[in-house]
């Protein structure tokens, strides 16, 4: 397990054009954090740029030291076992770089395996299987400069699974890849988790795709934690209400009268349009009227064409919680 | 750990290399060491009439100015293309943006730096024979040429280039910049090194200095092993002094560059 205990990490910085006189400042980029990211589990870590994700991946990952606080990986402390945790752990990032575009992918592969230590035929089986899982079969064998954003996507997956980790850390990892790729390729991030017990962190600005993949969320902003949960804790905390929304045959005078009281007496708002003789009904409210207004509609003999229940999804939660910030 | 690291990152460069050959900056190279010989030769024959200064036998230890030249332009390639290809690895990882990758890895740092000196090697030393040929025609002569002793010369002077390398890749990679610091040098190196006279003219201070530069002591060894070794004590605490000072370049060099990989990595944020 990956535990990440009272994290901080503070960037010094220069500021100023004059070389000579450049004033020393420093930006805490993450403060006080606390995570756990277990094997099997995939893990979400959401924010706005800036909010300190990337320097979090990137202490997980040993690139980058915690300024105070410690992190370990099954019990070990990244700073002074750095070496061997390094074999333990990958990150991909999106995006074209961190891949030499002179080398052909295989070129590429073969290289980083070969600074893991992976034995040949080791790494020869490895690299036919993730060529195979990123779909790069046919241009393996030419230099990466020739390929598309996508293949070089691909690509830097592969490179990230070459020491086939037990912990991943993700950092927008579709980013450029089309709809079936990255489909496949959040599939196997689901089957890595599930059928191979690894441990992954996943930030992507594609919420649907954090929702579909993680167990549990983060959300930190300006390097604070801010929530930590499921997706659905999350939408419960941020938005305290729900909404019903029905259609009927259009309720008329007496009917509409009962109803708005019955609303009322649920401490609930409701707005009512109507097209083409039927009334499109929303309740809102803070209370659980599920059972309420479904007694109601069959005890008054609503003759109901749609009924569902609106909870908000990640993505709404997200932008609420961006908006409340800003 | 050592030696897979040294052998991927040698194939990687060549491959590269390969691939994308700077036949431009080979190019530039090679009209380097064939103006500097070319200079000295127009000098030489014209302005001296073939006449020297005595003391030019006594602190280079050959009359034959040519030849002075023809090594010192030959050795002074070498090194320049050693140490800048190998100081610049890390900085040139960083631009490309290869760098985290890179530092995400268990590699060994010992044998990533060996598989860059070594693949540079290989190539520098093809660059400067063809060079070197060039030059011949010039009226170059070897006088009694030690095979042993030429091989132990360019060992020791490629291991004291390799240390210089590493300090010198430090400071490319806290100061982000490669132009400045490796051109300072190289000119400082060109000019005082012993390339095209003798350090000993120099004053002794400045002289003192230029000895901490290895290129210095690897001109007089090389020359020795061309020209014929008049002292072998003389050769050995010479050899001795560049296997001294690479070895201190080197320890030198790998703490600070472990400590500036660390700055360089907050910096890609900061």
């Amino acid at each position: 397990m990956i535990k990440i205990n009272n994290v901080s990490k503070i960037y010094e910085m220069k500021e100023g054009n004059n070389p000579f006189k450049r004033k020393k400042i420093e930006k805490l980029a993450v403060s006080q954090l606390n995570m756990q990211i277990e094997k099997g589990k995939i893990v979400g870590l959401l924010g706005v740029n800036g909010a300190g994700k990337t320097t979090t991946i990137k202490m997980i990952s040993t690139l980058l030291e915690p300024t105070s606080g410690n992190i370990t990986i099954d019990g070990e402390d990244v700073v002074k076992n750095r070496m061997e945790i390094k074999k333990r752990v990958n990150m991909i990032t999106g995006g074209e770089r961190m891949i030499y575009w002179r080398l052909t992918g295989r070129e590429n592969l073969m290289y980083f395996g070969k600074l893991y230590g992976i034995e040949k035929s080791v790494l020869e089986s490895r690299i036919n299987k993730l060529v195979s899982l990123v779909g790069l079969e046919k241009s393996i064998d030419i230099p990466v400069e020739r390929y598309s954003k996508g293949m070089k996507q691909r690509l830097q997956i592969a490179r990230g699974m070459i020491n086939d980790p037990d912990y991943l850390m993700l950092d927008e990892p579709t980013l450029g890849l089309d709809a079936p790729i990255a489909k496949e390729i959040r599939t196997y991030i689901r089957s890595l988790a599930e059928k191979e017990g690894k441990g992954v962190l996943l930030t992507s600005h594609y919420i649907p795709e954090v929702e579909e993949l993680c167990d549990y969320i983060y959300v930190v902003h300006e390097g604070q934690l801010l929530f930590e949960g499921t997706s659905k804790t999350l939408s419960s905390q941020v938005f305290d209400t729900k909404k019903y929304v029905f259609e009927t045959s259009a309720l008329k005078d007496e009917k509409l009268k009962a109803f708005y009281d019955f609303a009322q007496s649920l401490q609930a708002n409701i707005q009512i349009d109507e097209e083409d003789g039927l009334q499109r009904i929303v309740l809102e409210s803070r209370l659980d009227c599920h059972e309420a207004l479904m007694n109601y509609i069959h005890k008054n003999r609503f003759l109901i064409h749609n009924f569902r229940v609106d909870e908000a999804d990640l993505e709404s939660s997200i932008i609420e919680l961006s908006r409340r910030l800003a | 750990m050592f030696w897979k690291s040294m052998q991927a990152t040698f194939v990687r460069n060549f491959t590269s290399q390969i691939r994308a050959y700077p036949m431009s900056f080979f190019i530039g190279n090679l009209l380097t060491a064939l103006y500097s010989v070319l200079s000295a030769w127009f000098m030489y024959q014209l302005l001296f009439k073939g006449q020297l200064n005595p003391s030019f036998q006594d602190l280079a230890g050959t009359s034959d100015y040519i030849s002075y030249v023809i090594i010192g332009s030959a050795v002074y390639a070498l090194s320049v293309r050693t140490c800048l290809n190998v100081s610049r690895s890390l900085i040139t990882e960083l631009r490309e943006g290869t760098l985290e990758s890179l530092m995400l890895t268990p590699f060994s740092r010992y044998g990533y730096f060996a598989g860059n000196m070594l693949q540079q090697t290989v190539t520098s030393l093809a660059e400067v024979c063809l060079a070197f040929l060039i030059c011949i025609p010039f009226g170059f002569q070897a006088g009694a040429f030690s095979l042993g002793g030429f091989l132990i010369a360019l060992g020791a002077s490629l291991y004291a280039f390799f240390g210089m390398s590493m300090v010198l890749g430090a400071v490319m990679l806290y100061t982000r910049d490669t132009y400045i610091s490796q051109n300072t040098l190289f000119v400082f190196m060109y000019l005082v090194s012993g390339v095209l006279f003798p350090s000993g003219y120099l004053p002794n201070a400045l002289a003192t200095v230029t000895r901490l530069i290895p290129l210095g002591p690897a001109l007089d060894v090389v020359r020795a092993s061309v020209f014929g070794i008049e002292s072998q004590s003389s050769f050995i605490s010479t050899i001795t002094f560049l296997l001294v000072i690479g070895t201190l370049y080197t320890g030198v060099g790998f703490i600070s560059m472990k400590h500036i990989e660390n700055i360089a990595l907050e910096k890609i944020f900061g």
